[in-house]
């Protein structure tokens, strides 16, 4: 695979954080290789440092010692500012608890990132994205007033709106029940086929991560499976 | 009883969690309660020092005082019977330095003159030590004085060096260093100077008609009692125009200055209380947020509403408690403070100690307080049902607490209210200012969700930042209504205050200049007249040159009742007080606008008539034909009221309540009064050419005057502006107090912000927004509520107009902005600082 032609070129990355017992070790000289337009899931048990390998991927979390490269641009010794403004070109994520802003509207929420990236027509673009989701009825409803379900939408919406390389996805079902979850499991590959944004989707249900074209096992911070999904 | 213990117990296991969110609420009680409580007790240190040294104080045990006149033989006789006594002379004087070569430099004085009795108590202090009855003593030509340092500084002298007062010389033995019943005084004009009997003899300045008070002090003989003397001496001298004072009421001046400032910082104190009483409110509506799960649970697990209410109320109480026993140490600390730091600098005689009372009525104030305003809060959880608990997530329910929870919480307002207006010295300015308080927190809290309401109507900005800075503003639970009526109320009393300030400083500076005289002459004698008239008009630049006849009388009775007796409005108290200036004309004097009434012919010289001040007259229910009675020189006359006429003191002119019609009263010995208005280049001429032809003249430089009323003001302006930083504060506590309870939506609003790609410094942009409309709008709200009131002020009570003051104005929405918007950037550092993976990781 030609590295520029790479979504996601992580080279022996270590995370280690520190705590009150002392330093601990997350991840533990981890490389992945990402194509363009994959879809990947990357399993794991509780702990195994799934959602710690989606943040330094998504440029959330600095790497103790190795290499990263997103959409074909080295963002491992990148400040934090650089990293915020890298993530607002090329970087969508969807967590599993939503992660709204309270204090505004679904329509202002999917907005944000489309202003903070200086698109003109930031709000029609985001009722268009949010209409995509099935939500043009709750343009101006507060997170309060939105179903888990739907606050689900309004977050993949927003990830989604810029227009990504990249789609982040933190257990986006793990907070949802059974078939809400599977609407926005539908909904996240959906988006996938429409904007043909690389999705990196870390879950641990196995059903879910069967419809990813490829299956990364993780275990005590280190990948233990890499294998092509059926 | 069981419910009470079951709700106790409760309350301490939910205490164990974290009660962090209450350390405004807390910090706003100890300042307020230690406010209340250390000024109670620096008052009562020093009531109690006056009230204990009264004798030493007042040098006896009862004082008569005379003006113009000394006692008779039967009078002197009287008093002798009574006790021992000592007499004192006072009276204002130039004195002159005496030094070869030099042109004399001379200074009004205070002079008071003593016999040999003097002090009974205390001693004189002086420097070098030795008795006063040397340092007083003639030899020869030459008789002694002691005089205060700043008179031997202005006119540049030492001990042992020169004085002229009157006609006599004076050898400075000593500088004053102290003298025992100093206080007891009043306001002085000048430097003390003490010479003896002897010494005034010879100084030529006593003269029937001079201005000079004389003091009898009598040291009751074992047995005499105050009131037995008092009694007595009505009886004995009904007409005799005495001035009692005794030994328990020594400084009257002092006393009431003491309880009127202490009645003002007891309310400034009390504001406080309910400036943090909002953050009170405010962080109770917080802490109930975060308890929602708990108490959702208690109510799952069987607990009605009233005894949640209980566990929370017992809590918040206990949480009060602490910070009222720390409040009261504090404030019982206070005077043993401000005794170690400035006893050498205190004038007034204190009493240092531990007192029960002012602990006890801070400890009152603060425990009603908080229930005042912690109940209203809590009663709104008791109702608000479990599911909604869970729910309501964004928008707390917006429930009122039920209507026995708010008469409790009203109750203990008006308790509040009603204990500060019983122990108020003014309950009128009580009222006045508790009201002014109560009806800014409400103007304010009025307009602050007037403005949320606007601000929430407004189109939303397109660009993210200012949207999020004003979603911030308007969100339901928003801290924006809290942090603008406290620290509104905060800059609105510094505004006023300020305002104010302004307002009188620039009346006594600019008004006066124009209109006033240059000079006052006090004790000019009827054979000095003519000469003192052609001494003042050969100076080319002298106008508005006037001398009247002037004699000290005092209103003895009002309608034939007797002026103690008599129904006086307070504002006209003051007139019967004392003794007042008395002058008689045959033609209105020039200014005088007769309101009603006529002036007496020209040529009138019939029984006593009397034009009178309107407004006192109002004061008094006086009419046209009503009598008065004046006790000149121990002699009553009987007056008719003929006219009323419009006085105005704010010119500086001459200005009398009382002029009589020639005829009887120009017959009294007295002396005239004289003023003028001359060019600045000629002031100091004029002062020397007068001082030095009428060295018994005392000669008042108007401009040195108005500086030391000014000086005056600004230290009693600086005393009151620093009193409202203490609401400042308490403003200041609960802005923080709402900056960190809402610390956790922000750091969580940042950390998605910055997931979404926004720099540290798009963030800090919203924070600046949103922390500079707040604290820019809490400013502005605050200078117009300010300076309405102040206009009021000026209208209704100084007489004058507003003299708006753009640096003051700026300064209050400026200082405002900038306070709010630095608390707020400093609170939100750890937002900005925060790494978004951490919160992410421990949602």
């Amino acid at each position: 695979m030609h590295n520029s032609a790479l979504a996601i070129n992580l080279e022996d990355v270590t995370l280690t954080l520190s705590s009150l017992a002392g330093p601990v070790s997350i991840l533990a000289g981890v490389s992945l290789r990402v194509a363009s337009g994959e879809t990947v899931a990357l399993l794991g048990p509780s702990g195994s440092g799934k959602s710690s390998l989606l943040m330094v991927a998504a440029g959330l979390e600095t790497v103790t010692a190795g290499r990263i490269r997103i959409a074909g641009t080295d963002i491992t010794s990148m400040g934090e500012d650089g990293l915020a403004r890298f993530r607002r070109n090329h970087v969508g994520i969807v967590f599993q608890s939503f992660h709204l802003i309270q204090t505004m509207t679904a329509l202002e929420n999917v907005a944000v990132p489309l202003e903070l990236a200086g698109v003109q027509d930031a709000f029609a673009r985001a009722a268009a994205e949010l209409e995509a989701v099935g939500l043009s009825a709750r343009l101006d409803h507060y997170p309060g007033q939105l179903s888990g379900g739907e606050q689900q939408r309004v977050a993949l919406a927003r990830a989604i709106a810029p227009r990504p390389a990249v789609l982040f996805a933190d257990e986006p079902t793990g907070n949802l029940d059974g078939q809400t979850g599977a609407d926005i499991a539908d909904l996240l590959f959906a988006l996938h086929e429409r904007t043909n944004a690389t999705l990196f989707l870390v879950t641990h249900e196995e059903s879910l991560a069967k419809r990813c074209g490829r299956i990364v096992r993780l275990n005590d911070g280190r990948i233990v499976a890499d294998e092509r999904s059926a | 009883m069981r419910r009470i213990n079951l709700a106790l117990r409760l309350a301490r296991r939910e205490v164990r969690g974290r009660l962090s969110g209450f350390r405004i609420f807390f910090a706003c009680l100890v300042l307020g309660v230690a406010a209340i409580s250390g000024v109670e007790s620096l008052s009562t240190a020093f009531l109690t020092g006056l009230a204990e040294q009264g004798r030493t104080l007042l040098d006896g045990d009862v004082v008569v005082q005379l003006v113009h006149r000394t006692t008779t033989k039967t009078e002197g006789d009287f008093l002798a019977r009574h006790g021992r006594v000592s007499r004192t002379v006072s009276l204002r004087a130039m004195a002159y330095a005496l030094k070869s070569g030099a042109e004399a430099e001379r200074q009004l004085v205070e002079l008071k003159a003593v016999d040999g009795a003097y002090p009974f108590f205390g001693a004189v202090g002086l420097d070098p030590v030795q008795t006063l009855a040397l340092a007083l003593s003639c030899d020869g030509q030459v008789c002694g004085a002691v005089a205060e340092q700043t008179l031997l500084d202005r006119l540049h002298l030492a001990p042992g060096g020169l004085l002229k007062i009157g006609t006599q010389v004076f050898r400075v033995r000593a500088a004053l260093k102290s003298e025992p019943d100093r206080i007891s005084g009043g306001f002085s004009l000048g430097p003390h100077v003490i010479i003896g009997d002897d010494g005034l003899k010879r100084t030529g300045l006593v003269t029937l008609g001079s201005l000079i008070n004389y003091n009898y002090h009598v040291v009751l003989a074992p047995g005499e009692t105050i009131a037995t003397f008092k009694n007595e001496a009505t009886a004995a001298f009904p007409d005799g125009g005495w001035e009692i004072r005794d030994r328990n009421d020594a400084a009257p001046g002092i006393r009431r200055f003491v309880e009127q400032v202490t009645s003002f910082l007891t309310l400034v104190g009390l504001t406080a209380l309910a400036v943090g009483g909002v953050g009170a409110g405010q962080a109770i509506t917080a802490f109930l947020d975060r308890k929602k799960e708990e108490i959702a649970t208690f109510k799952s697990l069987g607990a009605d509403g009233g005894l949640i209410f209980l566990i929370y109320f017992f809590q918040v109480m206990g949480i009060a408690l602490t910070a009222v026993v720390l409040g009261v140490v504090i404030g019982a600390l206070l005077p043993f403070a401000v005794q170690a730091l400035y006893s050498d600098k205190i004038p007034a005689p204190a009493h240092f100690a531990l007192y029960p009372r002012p602990l006890l009525l801070g400890a009152v104030f603060g425990l009603l307080s908080a229930v005042a305003f912690s109940v209203p809060p809590l009663s709104r959880a008791r109702l608000i049902a479990p599911a909604s608990l869970f729910r309501d997530i964004v928008a707390p329910a917006d429930a009122r607490g039920a209507l026995p929870y708010l008469v409790l919480a009203a109750l203990a307002a008006v308790l509040v209210v009603a204990i500060a207006l019983v122990l108020a010295p003014s309950p009128i300015f009580a009222i006045e200012f508790l009201g002014g308080t109560a009806a800014g927190l409400a103007v304010l809290r009025l307009i602050a969700e007037g403005v949320r309401a606007i601000l929430r109507r407004l189109p939303r900005p397109r660009s993210p930042a200012p949207r999020l800075a004003l979603a911030n503003l308007t969100r339901p639970g928003s801290a924006a209504a809290g942090v603008i009526t406290a620290l509104g109320l905060g800059l609105t009393l510094l505004a006023t205050v300020s305002l104010l300030d302004r307002t009188i400083s620039r009346q006594v500076e600019n008004r006066l200049p124009g209109t006033a005289p240059s000079f006052f002459f006090v004790d000019i004698q009827p054979d000095e007249t003519a000469r003192f008239d052609k001494t003042v008009k050969s100076f080319a630049s002298a106008k508005d040159y006037r001398r009247t006849p002037m004699i000290r009388g005092r209103i003895v009775a009002i309608k034939g009742v007797p002026a103690k007796d008599a129904v006086i409005a307070p504002g006209a108290r003051w007139a019967v007080n004392g003794d007042r200036g008395i002058t008689y004309a045959a033609t209105p004097p020039e200014g005088s606008v007769i309101t009603q009434g006529r002036w007496w012919p020209a040529n009138y010289t019939g029984a006593p008539l009397v034009s009178f001040d309107q407004a006192l007259a109002e004061g008094m229910s006086l009419k046209l034909g009503d009598h008065l009675t004046l006790n000149v020189l121990g002699r009553e006359i009987d007056a008719t009221i003929a006219s009323f006429r419009k006085v105005d003191f704010s010119t500086g002119n001459q200005n009398f309540i009382i002029v009589m019609s020639p005829g009887l009263i120009d017959h009294a010995p007295h002396s005239f009064l004289a003023t003028v208005r001359v060019a600045p280049g000629e002031e100091e001429r004029l002062f020397r050419a007068v001082t030095d032809a009428f060295p018994n003249i005392s000669t008042i430089r108007v401009k040195d005057a108005i500086a030391e009323v000014n000086a005056l003001l600004q230290e009693v302006a600086a005393g009151v502006r620093a009193a409202s930083l203490l609401t400042i504060l308490s403003g200041l506590l609960v802005l923080a107090g709402a900056i960190a309870a809402g610390s956790r939506s922000r750091l969580y609003d940042a950390t998605i912000l910055k997931v979404l790609g926004a720099t540290r410094l798009r963030i800090a942009i919203i924070y600046i927004i949103e922390y500079g409309v707040l604290g820019l709008l809490t400013g502005v709200l605050a200078l117009a509520i300010g300076t309405l009131a102040t206009d009021i002020i000026c209208r209704e009570v100084l007489e004058m107009p507003l003299d708006f003051d753009f640096g003051v104005a700026a300064l209050t929405v400026l200082g405002g902005g900038f306070v709010t918007l630095l608390f707020g950037l400093v609170g939100a550092w750890t937002a900005l600082s925060a790494r978004a993976a951490a919160q992410l990781r421990s949602p």
